[in-house]
């Protein structure tokens, strides 16, 4: 049997659905309204955010009744110090945390992909062990422990945390990378002369271009979206997005239309990740 | 040591400092505290022995609410999400037009920070305001006041952690079914098995390694859920739904007792550790099979 004849019978294979006793229109029908009712399951909670972040102070309890619409809540924001402070910082943040992670896995997934023997076994199984432990059980002394490192509230002070969390998840990622490209490229540059970072560096990195946007995506996504490191290793000097917004929820508890409007104005790089790096998370989402 | 070793050993050697100076310090730093009497009123921090693990574990908040909430949570979370995200992952497994943006909007969430999702459906729960009373209202039922009764906060909270994560488990799911090899099911088709019953005995047991690597990963994240029942509940009314990483943040810097928190970490890092430990075999042994 050709290939081609393969793929087809296995998609139809698995092309009947459960609903296979009824008549063709009426399964499309409710296939359809599957479909339908999973983006509305999916989009809803964001549609009714953006909603309500357009709402005037006055309507924004009555949502779904009003018709007025006004980009004020997005200016008087704006206009708030810490939350353009909390924005930039966020940004600069995330940013270098995922330089800096980047740098760190690749070279430790490299590593657990090339190879075997007792030593990463053991990096395996250690970053396994780390990649469980709860958070809490080490943000918690981490408090202390940048206190008397005297980086806490700082810019370090939460990069190297998220690094090193980042180690964990994203070594697995990494190797997988790797491990897709083929090493003899590698051996015959050393054949050649090529030493053994020559070869890690200049064959097998530009090769795992691809994964590393994955990685790079995700890493940023992921940095820029966590609550936990921000709320206990920053302070006034450097508020993070995710603690200010929460610090909203329960400060001014009322004002729905402006937190919703700090909500959207975070959720943007999310929105652009969804539109346009889609093929990339996708391919770095493997387990 | 070899070259070989040492260029291994140099591969490894910024995340092994890395993770030394912000992992196992913190780690160490935060089993030493859990011995001692960590408190404002105590500047010495004197020795306590165990006496903060034995106050914990006779703590019945932490026995009764905070151990059950976390488990319940964590069964009930993955398992919804688990077989929602099958049901996505092969819906989005046939070809049908509008397959992209059905896939595009179900990513969203994914991207989406738990803060904000908290934040989203904290909103749309809110007991006047919120578009979900309101629309009960519409349809004639009373309105509930959602985040003011123990079941009905954890509800909504579970159903934010759902939002969140079924995407994920659709995702993987999804690569999971399209790299299945087609043979099986040309045989299946042939013995004109019924849709349910292909479904049901060829590809369930084939996805089987994919589902279990899934809901192993995720039932650990699970465990130290933390940002979204912050923000939606905050662990209450009256600390109902505090879950095991709210209990150790609460007893620290809320009741500003960081020997008790400590203590109630170590325990939560023991459990799950010993449990990732037990799955590890099975994890790896599940991993090779599927590649």
């Amino acid at each position: 049997m050709s290939a081609v004849t393969s793929v087809e019978l296995k998609a139809d294979a698995r092309s009947e659905g459960f609903f296979s006793a009824l008549a063709p229109g009426a399964r499309a029908a409710l296939f359809a309204l599957a479909a339908t009712a999973v983006c509305l399951l999916f989009t809803f909670p964001v549609f009714w955010l953006v909603l309500t972040s357009l709402r005037p102070a006055s309507g924004v309890f009555y949502v779904h009744r009003g018709t007025e619409f006004t980009i004020d809540n997005f200016h008087e924001v704006l206009s708030q110090e810490i939350v353009l402070k909390a924005l930039f910082n966020s940004f600069v943040i995330s940013t270098a945390a995922t330089v800096l992670s980047l740098g760190v896995t690749a070279t430790s997934g490299y590593m657990l992909s090339r190879f075997k023997g007792p030593i990463p076994n053991t990096w395996f199984s250690l970053i396994y062990i780390f990649r469980c432990v709860p958070y809490v059980a080490w943000v918690l002394p981490l408090y202390f422990v940048t206190q008397q490192m005297h980086i806490f509230d700082t810019y370090w002070g939460l990069l190297f945390p998220h690094v090193a969390v980042h180690i964990c998840f994203f070594s697995w990622i990494m190797k997988g990378f790797f491990d897709g490209i083929d090493p003899s490229m590698e051996y015959a540059a050393m054949i050649d002369g090529c030493s053994r970072w020559g070869a890690f560096w200049r064959v097998a990195m530009p090769t795992a271009v691809p994964g590393l946007t994955a990685l790079a995506i995700l890493c940023w996504l992921y940095t820029w979206n966590e609550f936990l490191f921000a709320l206990i290793l920053t302070s006034h000097e450097t508020p993070i997005l995710t603690v200010v917004m929460a610090q909203f929820v329960h400060e001014l508890g009322m004002e729905w239309n402006l937190m919703s409007a700090t909500a959207v104005i975070a959720l943007v790089p999310a929105l652009i990740v969804t539109l346009f790096g889609q093929r990339y998370v996708i391919r770095g989402l493997r387990i | 040591m070899t070259e070989k070793t040492r260029f291994m050993l140099a591969l490894i050697a910024p995340a092994a400092v890395a993770i030394l100076l912000f992992q196992i310090v913190p780690i160490l730093t935060g089993a030493n505290a859990s011995f001692r009497d960590w408190t404002l009123y105590d500047p010495k921090r004197t020795w306590v022995g165990t006496a903060n693990y034995v106050h914990v574990l006779r703590d019945p908040e932490f026995l009764g609410i905070v151990l059950p909430n976390t488990f319940g949570f964590m069964a009930a979370s993955v398992a919804c999400a688990l077989v929602l995200g099958l049901a996505i992952a092969l819906m989005l497994n046939r070809r049908f037009p509008g397959r992209w943006l059905v896939q595009t909007l179900v990513l969203l969430p994914l991207m989406v920070a738990p803060v904000i999702a908290a934040i989203m459906i904290r909103w749309m729960f809110n007991d006047q305001f919120g578009v979900v009373n309101a629309a009960l209202e519409g349809l004639g039922f009373a309105p509930i006041t959602w985040l003011t009764q123990r079941w009905t906060a954890f509800l909504v909270i579970l159903l934010t952690d759902v939002w969140l994560w079924t995407p994920w488990f659709a995702l993987i799911l999804l690569a999971g079914l399209q790299s299945l090899p087609p043979e099986p099911f040309e045989a299946a088709q042939i013995d004109a098995a019924g849709a349910w019953r292909t479904f049901r005995y060829i590809t369930l047991p084939m996805l089987r390694p994919v589902m279990v690597v899934c809901v192993v990963i995720r039932a650990i994240d699970a465990f130290r859920t933390f940002d979204i029942v912050w923000t939606i509940s905050g662990g209450g009314p009256a600390r109902a739904t505090e879950v095991f990483s709210i209990y150790a943040y609460v007893e620290s810097f809320q009741f500003l007792n960081l020997g008790r928190g400590s203590a109630a970490a170590v325990i939560g890092a023991i459990i799950i550790v010993v449990f990732a430990l037990l799955l590890y075999r099975l994890l790896n042994r599940l991993v090779e099979v599927s590649r």
